[in-house]
């Protein structure tokens, strides 16, 4: 039975769902195209449920039968998630224009994504959690395959949907296993059951758990369930790979947070491994793969597995600073990606946007600012101080090395040194190389806008860390209680 | 909210809009974007004055800044006396000089970069000496030191204003280094770095040692001889000082501002900030004191055979800045600062009035084209004279007051070091006295000295010397006011008989060290010598330049080695060229072909790059395009994870 | 009680052999009829295990709408398979060994619960038990109170679902004749129908 006050902490679920069918009906009846209006309508949407993520009642609330949960932590990865959102829209906003994807069903389809998103970061169940994923995957395939008079845009979303199912399927079993070795699909009641090291854990559980990982591995995209991402990144329009390289990323990283810590975080020594072998391969790969692209959204795919890896350091750690770590890498990693992709939406030239880092030879002649911006974000995703990216992994390594997990830190140091290479590669091409066909200039006022406080993001983060750290300290110690 | 913030943070708004909107709102808004705020900032900066000399210090906390286990830092103003002079210091001559530049960079197409790094940089060195930490003073020190290296290397076309400005950041990396250390030393040793704690609780370390490296090291001493380090590569001491002189590529506002009246001052300033800590380190306090002594007379016999009129003014302010750490050094701190705050007045004077003859002649640096120019720009000249006035110490200037201060005090402290500092303290003066003169005659007197072909102005070749528009001389007149009156209105509350009350807890001077009080009680030929000094030294060059112009060719002819000494400054660029730059070219070019390239590239990272090349196709190749392959992968990473899991589980 | 262990193991065993005959079958059409097989016999399961109303919505969605539309898409496609499994033997030994493998486990980890059946202990049922209430009324009764969270959450994935597919396949295309029915209801007898006066043998003009 649930009541009114029940739905109080849903409120911005609701709105951003009720919004969307809204915009929807608008779309259908309006006169011309309406994608312009319904594109900023949905950016103001999100503005909105962000005033109201925070306007729920404060403190633990776990309403419909349990299954939805609200807490400092799914406020911060909310945030983050409509953050990521609304900052996607707005550099689409161009894009859908000129690649002839001006329709309004985009935007819907994204703030549907943004409601299973959100539903992904508060679910309390194993059950809550799969319709939260879904929603957001089915979504996903299609705005993938969006442009779909292009082969490679739907290859790239029938690739996203097959893997996607498999992936799906796995994590249903898992569900499935842990439901009938636990008894419980409840977060709090499979809290409660393993509390204090006391309950039966048998292998069936253990092994629910590891196809549960899986699944959910493959959502964040970490070796060896990372096969999707190249492929997709390359292949979906690029204001679509911004938007997946962005918020459902953070939001599959916050279920995974909360669905290995909340409910099995008595059980750490059983899932450690699962997520250190994780973590180690997706680094290593990411660190390695992409010395060799060409096509800038395809070593970003790269990019984000490794960063997946990085994050997922903190997660192995499996303690309340480690959870912090994940936090923070994500918010930073949010900021240097969405500002990342808007210099590669920007990257126009007469017959249209090119993809090859070829491309950018000469930039800082051509273009110093976003040349320089760019480059801000290569540094920074390389890791070097005194940028934001350094703070990120060292959050997490910190983490990692209070809970003695040296051999995973030195993977991680090493593969970061590999990785700068290829980050590095880009600025230098950039710097050095002489200048080949210019891009259109000036870039896109929206386009610029997001580059600019992204990478002031990224520079200002050594002088006022502790917004975020604090914010990330409060969402991690509800994890712990 | 208070009138602090607005002193710190309206330069910071100024550089942001004139830096990021630089071009889109055009060169005149730029300008007023930084100027109005510059301006309000230094008006407010005395009423600040004034409320701190009546109210006492204020603590203003902004925010946490790192909070990572023992080491907190936290962003604060904390303004004391002490801030107070500096921010009238500061703030004063930057708003001057914004104004000034208006005039002076009429020309230049970089309008609004030059008057954001102005601004900038105005910011950084607030937040230097508004500092409550040390490592906030740090963030403030590089700040300043990264707007120096980006206003020298400002017409970056010029290859010269390019080495300039690396050699002053190479240079100040050296002191940078030291003082680094010192601050980790001082959180080593203290377990804070918050001034407050560390003071209070430096009597406790005194005679404590630390071992290292198999001695034993005084802390307190060693702490401030690091400190000091970073002091010695700011302010231009000797061995640090080459920097200088070559910075004097920057345009000539940033000489005024930077390089003569604040920045070059926060080694100083530092001193007398922690003179808690120094005047518990006898020996690094003695270390201040002869370094000082010894760049002043140094600095001020290299002025003597200079021919570019920046140069002559950029030893001099070399100079001063020695006096101002030999007092310092006789824990004479208030005669430091003292001189600090008279000298930004008649130092920035000199050196606007200097960019103005520049301005004059198109920008003809060398006074050996000059000449003659008394009548063409009188006002320049006749400001020129009052700096110079003030320079040389004649009575009732401000520099009278102060550098007679730090000249008894010397004499007053009744040391081996006191004595050394008193003897070429009193020599230098002679000196200063000569060069200024030397400068004012070689410049507004005796014939024309045309420059021929010489023309980087892009003008007619020929035309006369103008005298420069009211926005360059009314910061001037400012300027010139301070200079004349700063010494009688100031002395009897920074160093007279109130200067306890003024300084309050700011500046600690221990019971026994009394050159300070001394000073006021030396006979009556101390007090009256830095007066001959100044004057014997403007009648040599009376005579030399004026009664019998060309005796100063005629004696350089008979002493040639003692001339090209002076010339070549002591020959420290070379030496260094000799003992530094080349030993370090060649064993980095050794290094490089040799170790690095067939030693350790051969084996380590070329061998690495080869098989990490290797391994990156090898990853990339995984990635077919099929699509069973990629499921292929997923179920056999799934079968690997669970089939590690039953292993280990069964196992117990 | 004998009647309904042989009904099981009938029915499982013919769900499981059907269903390996799917993925086997080299014609597709058979494929998607072994599918209706295995369609029905998981229908038969739950039949067996009181839950009807699955049972039924088993045949009626499944079988009646899912399984008939693929043979209309396999019919119309004209997939050759023989093509698209060309290599299938390359890979077949992997295959066999990963499922092996993760089959033995499986056994083991069944095996295992029945070793410890403490282990099911907290399952607890949601439903009221089945003597009591019909199935239709228990699934309600719980549907669109304790789940309704589930309920509205899966309704938005159908949603998206149905956005996608017109996003995905709908077009706009010219000189196609729709029906519009706002027009057909305004249209008045004065517009569509017109009365001739026709003389005979003369036809109409």
């Amino acid at each position: 039975m649930f009541v009114a006050k029940d739905l109080a902490p849903l409120v911005p679920e609701l709105f951003v769902a009720v919004s969307a069918m809204v915009l929807l009906l608008y779309g259908v009846f309006a006169k011309g195209n309406p994608t312009r209006t319904v594109v900023w309508a949905s950016v103001l949407v999100l503005v909105v449920a962000l005033v109201l993520v925070w306007q729920v009642p404060a403190g633990r609330q776990a309403v419909l039968s349990g299954m939805f949960v609200t807490d400092s932590f799914t406020a911060v990865m909310k945030s983050l998630v409509l953050i990521g959102s609304a900052v996607s829209l707005v550099l689409s906003v161009g894009f859908i224009r000129q690649e002839e994807m001006e329709r309004f069903e985009f935007p819907v389809l994204l703030l549907l994504a943004t409601v299973g998103m959100m539903m992904m970061v508060s679910a309390n169940d194993l059950i809550s959690l799969y319709v939260g994923l879904e929603l957001q995957s089915l979504a996903l395939y299609v705005v993938a395959a969006f442009r779909r008079d292009s082969e490679r845009s739907t290859e790239a979303g029938l690739k996203y949907f097959v893997l996607g199912a498999l992936s799906s399927g796995m994590l249903l079993y898992g569900a499935s296993l842990i439901y009938g070795f636990a008894g419980s699909t409840n977060f709090t009641d499979l809290a409660k059951l393993f509390a204090g090291g006391h309950g039966h854990v048998s292998v069936g559980l253990v092994v629910g758990i590891v196809f549960l990982a899986a699944g959910l591995a493959f959502k964040v995209s970490a070796v060896p369930f990372h096969m999707w991402t190249p492929d997709v990144y390359e292949g979906a329009p690029t204001a679509v790979t911004a938007f997946f390289a962005s918020a459902p990323k953070v939001a599959a990283m916050a279920l995974f947070v909360r669905a290995i810590i909340s409910p099995f975080g008595a059980l750490v020594a059983e899932w450690q491994q699962i997520i250190i072998l994780l973590a180690g391969a997706s680094m290593l790969l990411g660190a390695f793969a992409a010395i060799w692209q060409k096509n800038i959204k395809r070593l970003m795919a790269y990019s984000s597995i490794g960063h997946v890896g990085f994050a997922l350091v903190g997660l192995a750690a499996g303690t309340s600073e480690g959870v912090r770590g994940v936090v923070v890498y994500m918010a930073v990693y949010l900021a240097m990606t969405l500002g990342t992709f808007a210099c590669i939406l920007a990257m126009r030239q007469k017959n249209g946007l090119v993809e090859g880092i070829d491309d950018l030879a000469g930039l800082a002649r051509t273009q110093p600012g976003m040349a320089f911006a760019l480059a801000v974000f290569m540094f920074s995703l390389a890791g070097v101080p005194p940028l934001a990216g350094f703070f990120g992994k060292f959050y997490v390594f910190m983490a990692a090395i209070n809970a003695k997990l040296y051999v995973l830190s030195v993977i991680g140091v090493l593969s970061s040194v590999v990785g700068a290479f290829y980050y590095l590669r880009i600025v230098k091409i950039m710097y050095f190389d002489a200048p080949g066909e210019p891009f259109l200039h000036p870039m896109p006022r929206e386009l610029g806008v997001v580059a600019a406080v992204a990478s002031l993001f990224t520079l200002l983060f050594v002088v006022f860390p502790m917004p975020i750290l604090n914010g990330a300290a409060m969402a991690a110690k509800a994890l712990f209680p | 909210m208070t009138i602090f913030h607005l002193i710190v943070f309206l330069p910071l708004l100024g550089a942001i809009v004139a830096g990021l909107f630089g071009r889109a709102i055009g060169d005149r808004a730029a300008m007023a974007a930084t100027c109005v705020p510059m301006v309000i900032a230094a008006v407010l900066s005395w009423v600040g004055f004034y409320l701190i000399v009546h109210g006492g210090p204020v603590l203003v906390p902004l925010f946490t800044w790192i909070d990572s286990g023992s080491f907190e830092v936290s962003w604060a103003l904390k303004v004391d006396q002490l801030t107070a002079v500096m921010l009238v210091v500061v703030n004063t001559v930057s708003a001057v000089v914004h104004v000034y530049s208006i005039g002076y960079m009429a020309e230049d197409p970089h309008k609004p970069r030059f008057f954001a790094y102005l601004s900038l940089f105005t910011f950084a060195m607030l937040m230097l000496v508004t500092s409550d930490n040390f490592v906030q003073l740090y963030f403030g020190w590089e700040g300043v030191g990264l707007c120096s290296y980006l206003l020298i290397g400002f017409w970056y076309e010029r290859p010269s204003a390019n080495a300039a400005a690396i050699k002053a950041f190479v240079v100040n990396r050296v002191g940078d280094f030291g003082f680094a250390l010192g601050i980790m030393g001082i959180f080593l040793v203290f377990g804070s770095v918050s001034f407050d704690t560390v003071f209070q609780a430096a009597p406790t370390q005194v005679g404590k040692t630390i071992h290292f490296l198999g001695y034993d090291f005084d802390v307190l001493t060693t702490l401030c001889l690091l400190l000091f380090l970073g002091a010695m590569g700011k302010s231009a001491q000797l061995g640090l000082h080459t920097w200088l002189p070559d910075a004097m590529e920057g345009p000539t506002p940033v000489s005024a501002l930077i390089h003569a009246a604040t920045m070059v001052t926060a080694g100083v300033f530092m001193v007398a900030r922690c003179s808690p800590l120094f005047e518990y380190a006898p020996t690094a306090l003695a270390v201040v004191g002869v370094v000082g002594a010894s760049t002043a007379i140094f600095a001020a016999t290299v002025g003597l055979v200079q021919n570019d009129i920046k140069r002559v003014i950029a030893y001099s302010t070399c100079s001063q800045l020695g006096y101002m750490f030999f007092a310092a050094g006789m824990s004479a701190y208030p005669a430091a600062i003292f001189h600090l705050f008279t000298h930004a007045f008649f130092k920035a004077l000199l050196f606007l009035g200097a960019g103005s003859v520049i301005h004059a002649m198109h920008h003809e640096q060398d006074m050996r084209n000059m000449g003659g120019l008394a009548k063409h720009i009188k006002i320049t000249y006749v400001l020129m004279w009052i700096g110079s006035l003030a320079l040389a110490g004649l009575p009732f200037f401000s520099g009278y007051f102060s550098k007679d201060m730090i000249l008894e005090a010397a004499f007053g402290a009744h040391s081996t070091v006191g004595g050394y500092a008193f003897v070429l303290g009193m020599l230098a003066a002679v000196l200063t006295a000569f060069y200024s003169w030397r400068l004012l005659f070689m410049t507004f007197h005796g014939p024309r000295h045309e420059a021929h072909g010489h023309d980087a102005h892009g003008h007619d070749a020929h035309h006369e010397p103008h005298e420069s528009p009211q926005v360059m001389l009314i910061p001037l007149y400012v300027l010139a006011l301070g200079a004349l009156f700063a010494g009688v209105v100031f002395a009897p509350m920074m160093i007279g008989e109130h200067m306890h009350e003024f300084w309050g807890k700011s500046i600690l001077i221990l019971e026994n060290h009394t050159a300070m009080e001394a000073a006021h009680h030396v006979p009556l030929w101390v007090k009256l010598l830095p007066i001959g000094a100044g004057l014997l030294g403007i009648f040599v060059a009376f005579q030399m330049y004026i009664r019998k112009p060309g005796s100063g060719a005629a004696l350089a002819k008979v002493n040639p080695g003692l001339y090209q000494f002076l010339l070549h400054k002591w020959y420290f660029d070379e030496l260094y060229d000799l003992i530094f730059v080349r030993p370090a070219k060649w064993l980095g070019y050794k290094l490089w072909k040799e170790g690095d390239g067939r030693v350790i590239d051969g084996m380590g990272p070329d061998n690495i790059a080869l098989r990490v090349a290797q391994l990156a196709k090898r990853a990339a190749g995984l990635q077919s395009g099929y699509l069973f392959h990629y499921a292929f992968a997923m179920l056999a990473g799934v079968a690997i994870l669970v089939t590690y899991y039953f292993t280990t589980m069964m196992g117990h | 009680m004998i009647v309904q262990a042989i009904a099981f193991y009938l029915f499982a065993a013919v769900t499981v052999g059907s269903a390996f005959l799917v993925i086997t079958a080299k014609n597709p059409v058979h494929s998607v009829l072994f599918l209706i097989l295995a369609f029905f016999n998981a229908a038969a399961l739950f039949v067996l295990m009181g839950a009807e109303f699955i049972a039924m919505i088993l045949v009626i969605v499944y079988v009646g709408a899912v399984a008939v539309l693929f043979l209309f898409v396999v019919m119309m496609l004209d997939i050759n398979f023989v093509e698209l499994r060309q290599g299938f033997q390359q890979y077949l030994p992997f295959g066999l060994l990963i499922g092996a493998i993760l089959l033995v486990e499986l056994i083991l980890i069944l095996a295992g619960s029945i070793a410890a059946p403490d282990a099911l202990a907290p399952a607890a049922s949601p439903a009221p038990s089945l003597d009591q209430v019909t199935n239709t009324h228990a699934l309600g009764a719980v549907l669109y109170t304790k789940y309704i969270y589930l309920f509205q959450g899966a309704g938005l994935v159908l949603l998206v679902a149905m956005i996608g597919a017109i996003v995905l396949t709908h077009r706009k295309r010219e000189g196609v004749k729709k029906q519009d029915s706002f027009a057909q209801f305004a249209r008045r007898r004065e517009e569509a129908v017109e009365l001739k006066k026709v003389e005979p043998g003369q036809g109409i003009q």
